[in-house]
């Protein structure tokens, strides 16, 4: 499969716009070294990871997974616990948290497929307190309980901490592009559409002979890989974790991000993520005041911009280009259509 | 276990599954009516024990004076919560992503309401005492008090008014008109538009009650509605999800394995127990205890 047919929506333009950010976005360490907001930009990344990876079971495979944040959690648990008791390279015990959080999350994907709707969401959210009770309540030292992880070395132990702050930007940056465009191909490759299709019309999907159990099992295992790592690089990069990274006011924050970003788009968690990690850190002083206003943020984008920031754009481009277009006698409509995003996830109907 | 262990299941098993009750069968009620899960529930709960902290505590009033506050507080919230979150996007109701955005939507309403409560009030926990003191020794040393008996009380007086008021009067046969078939409803001159607000209102006031009865067994803080709202997820979808008396014997089976949990392995077991039970429950029967997967609801 060749790139074109991979990404057809990128130009050479587009190509050498996203090279160009991604450059000056891996360039600010170097110039900028205030630890703090250093700190706030890598936390953000690993979120946004996360995000990625949420946003690929929820939005484009259509299935309301609620316990994300556990095989996140058990990714990095996971991983952690490789650092600690076992002589594994830091980065292969990353590579490990990932591959356990993808084992656990496919183990997840069965007992979904009976339900639907609001029922998978239950099912998957009662597995997430689940895991969140039993690490808060471990009393064997593995986890660490409530009081968190013990403390990790991390994947840069050797470095000095200014150098492996940058070296974990660059890190995290990386799994950021590798997995944003990795999930850009997979949606248009046969894999994709076949996820896509199943979310969209289970009953004629499979009636074509696409297995929806496959397809849904394969949508687990991408999405719990990629949160996994998130959780594993979110505990190396933290030296530590706690139950508290799970649980429903760090699931509402980031199903608000998805959500105003754009559920099932392939630049709504970035641009929800980003928006949102400004907000946070704005109000870091005020919790009640920032969960206030991201509550009304999330209610009014569900309820006056469908499809989030990323359909609003999509929508408003298309206008200027109808609107451009018919100066020119033609009306044609323009390729940025192509983008615009699923809804929000949608349930097997019954 | 000794008798006196079953004893005091039972008796915790008929306080927690009457209260349960009342905030889960508001859930049950609006899923039948409108179809969405409303996630707000749980901060209906937390504003009801916070109105009884500030009636009974601070204003040191009558807990009559607290329930029917709390019941006028909740049901304005409520309805204002079904204007602002639910309203807006009835014209999509056909959609197949309508649970999904209404889920969302109330749950961003419930994230507001908690928040303004922290914000306002701060995140200590406030003990919400009753004036109704003593009990009544059931059995060997486990002590009923009359308050926790005066909870379940009302709280059963309460569902089987909801069962009265949607069997005989009008409004009652109008939500039941709605559940049934909307279209019908409305070309029967069911004025649709008033009676979601007022079914959401009725509920939340409902929860609101529970609030305050469940600020008397625990405490208020603005955190006090999270737990109330996951046991009645659990309740509904273990009753299966629109079935009232479903849900009813749903809620004292889930106080049931609460309080046996609490008794046989500690309470901080009970709800990942819950919890263990609920994903069973979804995996052999996903449409819950009385849950039919057709149109025959409430």
């Amino acid at each position: 499969m060749t790139a074109r047919r991979l990404f057809p929506l990128m130009t050479p333009a587009r190509w050498a716009g996203i090279a160009a950010g991604v450059v000056l976005v891996a360039a600010f360490p170097l110039v900028y070294r205030d630890q703090y907001v250093l700190t706030v930009i890598v936390t953000g990344l690993v979120l946004l990871v996360l995000n990625i990876s949420w946003n690929f079971v929820l939005g484009v495979a259509g299935v309301w997974n609620f316990g994300q944040l556990a095989i996140y959690a058990l990714g990095g648990y996971g991983a952690g616990i490789l650092m600690l008791h076992t002589l594994l390279p830091p980065w292969l015990a990353v590579l490990g948290g990932g591959v356990i959080a993808a084992l656990i999350s496919v183990l997840l994907a069965f007992p979904t497929l009976r339900l639907y709707g609001i029922y998978t969401s239950l099912l998957t959210f009662a597995f997430a307190e689940i895991v969140q009770y039993v690490i808060l309540n471990d009393g064997s030292g593995l986890t660490g309980g409530s009081y968190g992880f013990p403390t990790v070395p991390g994947l840069y132990s050797s470095l000095s901490p200014d150098a492996s702050m940058r070296a974990y930007y660059w890190t995290v940056l990386g799994v950021v592009v590798v997995s944003t465009a990795g999930l850009a191909a997979v949606g248009h490759s046969h894999l994709g559409i076949a996820v896509r299709a199943v979310r969209d019309a289970p009953a004629y999907t499979a009636a074509r002979g696409v297995n929806p159990l496959r397809y849904r099992v394969i949508a687990f295992a991408i999405s719990g890989f990629l949160a996994g790592i998130a959780g594993a690089l979110y505990i190396s990069f933290n030296q530590s974790i706690s139950p508290s990274a799970m649980g429903l006011t760090p699931m509402s924050i980031d199903v608000t991000m998805l959500v105003i970003g754009g559920l099932g788009t392939v630049f709504g968690p970035l641009i929800g993520t980003a928006l949102l990690t400004i907000v946070q850190t704005a109000l870091v002083d005020h919790p009640g005041i920032e969960l206030t206003i991201l509550g009304t943020f999330l209610l009014i984008v569900v309820v006056f911009v469908p499809g989030g920031l990323v359909g609003l754009i999509t929508r408003t481009r298309n206008r200027v280009a109808a609107w451009a277009a018919e100066g020119e006698g033609t009306r044609e409509k323009t390729a940025g259509a192509a983008e615009a995003p699923a809804p929000v996830p949608r349930g097997d109907p019954r | 276990m000794s008798a006196t262990d079953v004893v005091g299941i039972l008796v915790t098993t008929f306080i927690l599954g009457s209260i349960y009750g009342l905030v889960a069968i508001g859930m049950t009620l609006i899923y039948g009516a409108l179809r969405i899960l409303d996630m707000s529930q749980g901060s209906m709960v937390m504003i009801g024990s916070f109105v009884g902290w500030g009636i009974l505590v601070v204003a040191g009033w009558n807990p009559i004076v607290a329930i029917g506050l709390a019941f006028v507080a909740t049901f304005l919230l409520g309805t204002f919560t079904q204007l602002v979150s639910v309203q807006p996007l009835m014209k999509r109701r056909h959609e197949i992503d309508f649970e999904m955005i209404t889920f969302i939507t109330t749950f961003a309403v419930a994230i507001v309401f908690t928040n303004l409560a922290l914000e306002i009030l701060g995140p200590q926990q406030r003990n919400v005492t009753f004036v109704i003191a003593g009990g009544i020794n059931v059995y060997n040393g486990v002590n009923l008090p009359y308050q926790s008996l005066a909870m379940a009380l009302v709280s059963i007086v309460l569902m089987a008014g909801l069962g009265v008021f949607l069997a005989r009067t009008r409004w009652g046969m109008a939500i039941r008109a709605v559940a049934q078939d909307l279209d019908a409803a409305r070309l029967m001159g069911v004025p649709v538009g008033k009676l979601y607000p007022l079914t959401m209102g009725l509920a939340s006031a409902l929860a609101g009650i529970a609030g305050v009865f469940l600020g008397g067994l625990y405490f208020a803080s603005p955190q006090a509605g999270d737990q109330p709202l996951l046991i009645a997820l659990i309740v509904v979808i273990f009753g299966g999800l629109g079935s009232l008396p479903g849900t009813v014997y749903a809620a004292y089976a889930i106080g049931f394995i609460q309080a046996t949990a609490e008794v046989l392995v500690g309470t901080t077991w009970a709800l990942p127990i819950l919890y263990a039970v609920i994903l069973l429950v979804l995996i052999v029967r996903p449409q819950g205890l009385m849950g039919k997967p057709s149109e025959a609801r409430l």
